[in-house]
């Protein structure tokens, strides 16, 4: 997974927001300001965001659009954050698979 | 003091927009509530604020427009919100709508409500479909589009309609290898009856042209008649297996093709996302072709229930030019109910859009005939294959359900849990439903007496703190 650097017809060039950093898992990652948690994770090579719950396997992004509670991961303390529809701040503290409690 | 209006739109999709600006540009006091933080929907998608483009598509120039005209609309916007109840008591005239957002509101009132909500991938259950690196469409075009990410190196793409095409060249732009693009409906012989329609949309043929070029010129094969029948890898998606399926979708595993992959897009049609109006508890009817589960309504765009009206691909698959004039119809409508245009005026507009109107619903008549997904597809799932990704309810539970007695969705529900998670049923109705189906026989059940899962606010999961929150402004103001 890795972000687009050359222009196309279909998906012209573009400038990304400003670099920032964000912590996930206890290690720095880059990323930049628009971008949502899943993509930041995505193009970081983090794949699995959390485990289910009754049979703990892994599950990432699934429908990328805030409908499906696939991509739930814990950000600055608060559990069950759609990684997909959260934009990604500086600073950010982000941990994956952490056991949920509902 | 909660604020009133006369209209509420949820969802800012080309639906939603269009209606918005017609009711409020004619003087209806308007808000509109999108779950996304700008406005454009899943079609007219935008990249994050933040980010500068160096060019734009055709597309992206036609949803710049309308977001023009809609953000200088005399309406008030309630971005990255999201709508989790609408309730009224019967002697009351305006609906009470519940929101979470960022926003210190909390409530609004409205007596006229415009759902908008637009549609979704219809998922399809195969052994694997849960493992990370299998996304929908909707998850690639965002991550493409909107962040220009390329989500995996090798990918197969399976699914039916168009925007399994719009994806594979996409991927192919992002220098993603697309090993096949599985369409798992025949198109050709009904697809030539259809032409007629098809060459007054000649916008369209040139849209699927464009993206059949990419297609062809990177050789990446395009197989009718095609699915995945099984992906599997430990963490991440390793391989992914695709077979021919016949004309119920049932897969010839004869015909099986073992590829490397790290992503699988997978996409079959869309399914309307009827959340609010199944909790409104309006009036539903099955229809396979227009994406299952869809609202009735009349002409004007109204629902079995007065004053929520339903447009675009949330009340039936039909595009985004659909979504516009059936927007602009409810929006004219609510317009002359609330006495801000006379009958004549709103006569004569209404009139005016029927001829596209028309137009619009052969193409989604084509679009059904071509693209609805096969039932047979649910052979796609064993027994151990999760069909409820929340609750995590397989095949072989709901076929044990079944043989207990159960007929119907709500009944697989009780026993197995099935659509009570987060995702309210969802990622799972349509896999759930088909299961139903096969295990019992033709006469005992379709996919019209199985049912729908009934939706109880908060239509999303909302924190604990939040809802005490809540109670409290209810208790200020009652």
């Amino acid at each position: 997974m890795k972000r687009i650097i050359e222009g196309s017809p279909l998906i012209p060039k573009i400038e990304r927001g400003k670099k920032i950093q964000v912590i996930v898992d206890d290690k720095r990652i880059e990323a930049f300001e628009g971008e949502t948690v899943a993509a930041a994770l995505l193009t970081a090579g983090i794949t699995t965001f959390r485990h289910s719950q009754k049979n703990k396997e892994p599950r990432g992004l699934y429908c990328g659009m805030g409908i499906c509670y696939e991509c739930l991961v814990t950000i600055n303390g608060v559990h069950a954050q759609r990684a997909c529809i959260t934009t990604i701040k500086d600073g950010m503290r982000i941990e994956t698979c952490k056991e949920l409690k509902l | 003091m909660i604020g009133s209006y006369e209209l509420a739109v949820i969802g800012a999709g080309p639906a939603g927009m269009k209606a918005a600006i017609t009711a409020s540009q004619d003087g209806v006091r308007t808000v509109v509530i999108d779950s996304f933080l700008q406005p454009g929907g899943q079609y007219f998608m935008q990249a994050p604020v933040e980010y500068k483009p160096l060019g734009q598509t055709q597309t992206e120039k036609t949803g710049k427009e309308l977001i023009q005209q809609f953000s200088s609309s005399p309406l008030t916007i309630f971005k990255g919100t999201l709508t989790w109840g609408i309730f009224k008591e019967e002697n009351e005239e305006e609906w009470l709508i519940a929101l979470f957002g960022d926003s210190e509101t909390k409530f609004i009132r409205s007596k006229n409500i415009v759902l908008a909500t637009g549609a979704y991938d219809t998922p399809i259950a195969f052994p694997g479909w849960t493992l990370p690196g299998v996304i929908t469409c909707g998850a690639a075009l965002i991550l493409l589009k909107s962040h220009r990410i390329a989500p995996g190196t090798r990918a197969i793409v399976t699914g039916t309609g168009p925007l399994i095409l719009s994806v594979s060249a996409h991927l192919l732009e992002a220098g993603v290898n697309v090993l096949a693009i599985c369409e798992s409906n025949t198109i050709l012989p009904k697809g030539i009856g259809h032409a007629p329609t098809m060459l007054s949309h000649m916008h369209r043929l040139k849209e699927g042209a464009k993206y059949m070029n990419v297609i062809l010129k990177n050789k990446a094969p395009y197989k009718t008649g095609w699915s995945i029948n099984r992906a599997e890898g430990n963490d991440h998606v390793e391989k992914a297996f695709i077979s021919k399926v016949d004309k119920k979708g049932i897969p010839f595993l004869a015909s099986q093709v073992e590829h490397q992959v790290d992503l699988v897009v997978s996409g079959y049609s869309l399914t309307p996302n009827t959340g609010l109006a199944r909790m409104i508890g309006c009036e539903m009817d099955y229809q396979a072709d227009r994406g299952g589960w869809v609202p009735s309504r009349n002409e004007k765009m109204q629902s079995s229930i007065s004053g929520i009206f339903i447009v675009g691909d949330g009340a039936g698959i039909g595009g985004a030019e659909n979504a516009e004039i059936e927007g602009q119809i409810a929006g004219n409508e609510i317009a002359l109910r609330t006495g801000h245009i006379n009958l004549k005026t709103g006569q004569e507009r209404f009139q005016e859009l029927q001829p596209r109107l028309r137009n619009q619903k052969r193409f989604g008549k084509l679009y059904g005939d071509l693209f609805t997904p096969k039932p047979g597809l649910i052979s796609l799932a064993n027994d151990d294959t999760i069909l409820c990704r929340c609750e995590e309810v397989t095949l072989g539970e709901v076929k044990k359900a079944v043989a207990m007695g159960a007929k119907t969705i709500g009944e697989v529900k009780m026993i197995t849990r099935s659509g009570m998670g987060n995702c309210q049923g969802r990622m799972c109705e349509h896999s759930i439903t088909g299961a139903i189906v096969k295990a019992l026989s033709a006469e005992l059940a379709t996919f019209k007496t199985v049912g729908f899962n009934s939706i109880r606010p908060p239509l999303h999961p909302l924190p604990v703190n939040f809802l005490a929150e809540v109670q409290k402004e209810l208790d200020v103001t009652e």
